[in-house]
């Protein structure tokens, strides 16, 4: 199937708040999307409705042509299929490296154990952080933590990955380290949908940048177009800000 | 008996000429603790997380509101807000006998009514009365211990495709366990202390061994004084496997 | 200001002590009122019962003020000893044990020992109850009786805090007999028509007296003028037959 994700007229209240107000938009297979807004807008609450994190009000989400807030649907057989990295990491803090990235593969893939260790060597030797695998997550440093969170994410071999800021955490000299390896992913053919301020990652790894304000997708394009030409006042408005 | 005096004016031979039921005593007051411990503690866990049951889709929603949070929370305060003391009279004398009756119990009734009842009755009810009760109080501790845990560490677990039961068993639960230590450490205290209640139902325990040489000489010094020690030695025997518990289960903690 | 304050404290205090002096001291009378018919409470929260209304009797005999107070009977004799009571009555048996921490008045009581049973038990005396569950109050008189012909650490003796509590096992099966005084027991067991009542011809005679602090002569010679009293004008033969529906039984003087 071509489209990975659809996502159509996707609505959220909190109460009385309308966080999302209407998106609808389309993320194609291998497609690197990335979701760029000012604070408040929702492009976080967007990204969690992707796998049923958060609740949708109305409207609908396809991942592979399940639909993701369905109560028919299997909803943990579904997230075994995308990938989340946080922009807290969540490592499992009272397990080692190794037995964060092999737990969700043994426990529903049912790998034993000893494939599961291949599979986090493979991974973690991708990351860069073969020389961690006893490590406590306490142990290491943010930047490694959250390329530990990537791994484990792959681990369970997703045909999607979603990034929930995963850099705005992170100590400036770290954020390098972590945007190599999401590059790295994104040139492996993964199918990524982004929420980030790394304006310089988005230029020049995403297909397609999709700008969200106050619960609505505004504006979306390749990233040469938006970054140079946008159409949208708020759109130019939000970019002069971030670029000054 | 001759009189034994210690220090001038400890009757220690009245202790002496009792001490098979002070044996017996401690021996059936550890017993009590440690059963009550157990299943007090996985009462405990299945209350506090059916205080914390929901669900998103209808009819499972209702169902957990129903019939996993309400009866929960009712057990919970009920057995918090009444006296150890009335629960054990109210369920030896109340409601044992309406399922272990030799005329018309529920449950057991003739011979093995009269039988069960006359060996083990004061022991069952103890036992029962004492493991609701430990069960509340720990469902707290399980609840609070449950709800401090980052929600971030849930939504990871989820995330992965991990059910809810192996999130619980593999995340949430381990973690939590390391932070209810010293609570529940606290509760297994309460509960050895507490079992000294029992001996008003006729228990043979430690605190009926002192009743009865009090009861017998009407003194208080020696058989009250022995106890407490017993009773602090096996305290303090309890809070050192709780700290050596707490030691074992501290590597690789999250703050 | 200060003279004027001054007068009215030293008039306050000597009125209170003049008072306190014109007014015979009152004494403090302990009594466990769970022990049906000899003294418990009734439904208007007054101790009464045939201890009580012997005490009275007494008290007025000897010209003395009583005030009775509602005694656990775990704590009855710390509380005679350290002061809290001044005598105490609460059908305590005589018993040359007591006898060795308190003194006694004359005999105000006869009792023997009884056994409560299930109304379809075989039990016809004290020895048929080896191996069975007995019931005692700690500490009591059928505790010692029980102790002595079983063995004081033998798990089958169930010792309880109040007669009540007693028959109230034995009611529920948990127990096969219990052992009291005969006043308690056959009241209590009157109340629960499954149960009946069985004497052992081994049941020595004893007595109830009224307890005071050892060494107490003063007042224990006053409780016995008035006891002595009491039996000579009929009033003993009165109260006992208000509560017991029989003559009263002679009393020894000792």
């Amino acid at each position: 199937m071509d489209v990975a994700i659809r996502v159509s007229g996707l609505t959220k209240q909190f109460g009385r708040l309308a966080v999302l107000r209407g998106i609808d938009c389309e993320v194609r297979r291998s497609e690197v999307v990335c979701v760029i807004g000012p604070s408040g807008s929702g492009k976080s609450t967007f990204l969690r409705c992707l796998n049923g994190l958060e609740e949708a009000t109305g409207g609908r989400v396809d991942v592979g042509g399940v639909s993701v807030h369905d109560p028919a649907t299997d909803l943990d057989r579904l997230r075994a299929e995308i990938g989340m990295v946080f922009q807290r990491f969540n490592l499992f803090p009272h397990r080692t490296v190794l037995e964060n990235i092999t737990l969700a593969p043994r426990k529903v893939r049912r790998l034993e154990s000893a494939q599961a260790r291949e599979r986090a060597t493979a991974l973690l030797g991708k990351v860069g952080l073969l020389d961690k695998i006893d490590a406590y997550p306490n142990q290491l440093s943010g930047g490694q933590q959250q390329r530990v969170a990537i791994a484990r994410a792959l681990a369970m071999q997703p045909s999607v990955m979603l990034f929930d800021e995963p850099t705005s955490a992170l100590d400036p000299e770290m954020v390098g380290e972590v945007l190599a390896v999401m590059r790295a992913l994104a040139g492996e053919g993964m199918t990524m949908v982004v929420v980030t301020h790394e304006m310089g990652f988005a230029r020049e790894v995403a297909d397609r940048v999709l700008f969200m304000d106050e619960g609505m997708l505004v504006e979306e394009g390749a990233p040469a177009q938006l970054f140079e030409a946008p159409r949208h006042e708020r759109t130019r408005r939000f970019l002069s800000k971030m670029l000054a | 008996m001759e009189q034994a005096l210690w220090f001038g004016w400890f009757r220690a031979d009245i202790i002496a000429e009792y001490a098979p039921l002070f044996w017996q005593g401690l021996r059936m007051t550890i017993l009590v603790t440690l059963i009550c411990i157990v299943q007090g503690t996985t009462l405990g866990l299945a209350i506090g997380m059916a205080r914390l049951a929901e669900a998103r889709h209808a009819p499972a929603r209702q169902l957990c509101r129903y019939a996993l949070r309400w009866p929960a929370t009712v057990y919970v305060s009920f057995f918090r807000g009444t006296p150890l003391f009335v629960q054990i009279l109210l369920i030896h004398f109340a409601v044992l006998p309406v399922f272990v009756n030799p005329a018309d119990g529920l449950l057991i009734s003739g011979e093995t009514a009269r039988h069960l009842k006359q060996n083990y009755g004061a022991f069952l009810s103890g036992v029962v009365a004492l493991t609701l009760n430990a069960g509340a109080y720990i469902s707290e501790v399980f609840r609070a211990g449950i709800q401090s845990i980052d929600r971030g560490q849930v939504e990871a677990s989820r995330s992965l495709g991990m059910s809810f039961g192996h999130t619980m068993v593999q995340v949430v639960l381990p973690q939590a366990f390391r932070r209810m230590l010293p609570p529940l450490g606290n509760n297994a205290i309460s509960l050895l202390k507490d079992s000294s209640l029992i001996s008003a139902i006729g228990l043979a325990e430690l605190a009926y061994a002192a009743r009865t040489v009090a009861g017998a000489y009407s003194r208080y010094w020696e058989p009250y004084l022995t106890i407490s020690l017993m009773y602090w030695v096996l305290t303090l025997a309890l809070a050192w496997a709780v700290r050596k518990m707490e030691a074992r289960y501290g590597r690789g903690d999250s703050r | 200001m200060k003279a004027a304050r001054a007068f009215i404290v030293a008039v306050s205090g000597a009125l209170v002590a003049l008072t306190a002096a014109a007014q015979p001291k009152e004494l403090v009378v302990g009594s466990s009122a769970t022990y049906r018919p000899f003294a418990y409470e009734s439904p208007t929260k007054e101790i009464v019962g045939y201890d009580i209304d012997m005490i009275k009797a007494v008290a007025q005999k000897s010209g003395l003020q009583i005030r009775i107070v509602n005694t656990p009977w775990t704590g009855i004799f710390a509380a005679l000893n350290n002061g809290d009571v001044d005598l105490v009555i609460s059908g305590v048996t005589i018993n040359d044990k007591r006898k060795q921490s308190y003194d006694f008045t004359a005999p105000y009581f006869e009792a023997r020992q009884l056994i409560a049973v299930h109304k379809d038990s075989p039990v016809r005396a004290l020895k048929d109850l080896a191996g069975k569950k007995v019931g005692v109050v700690t500490g009591s008189t059928g505790d010692d009786v029980a102790s002595r012909e079983f063995g004081k650490n033998s798990p089958n003796i169930r010792r309880f805090e109040s007669t009540p509590v007693v028959i109230a096992e034995l009611a529920n099966a948990g127990l096969d007999a219990a052992i009291g005084d005969n006043g308690v027991i056959a009241f209590r067991a009157q109340e629960h028509k499954t149960l009946k009542t069985v004497s052992d011809a081994g049941f020595s005679k004893e007595y109830f007296g009224i307890v005071v602090k050892q060494g107490n002569k003063a007042l224990l010679d006053k409780l016995n003028a008035g006891l002595a009293a009491v039996k000579a004008d009929g009033s003993y033969g009165q109260i006992y037959r208000k509560w017991f529906q029989a003559d009263a039984p002679a009393l020894p003087a000792q």
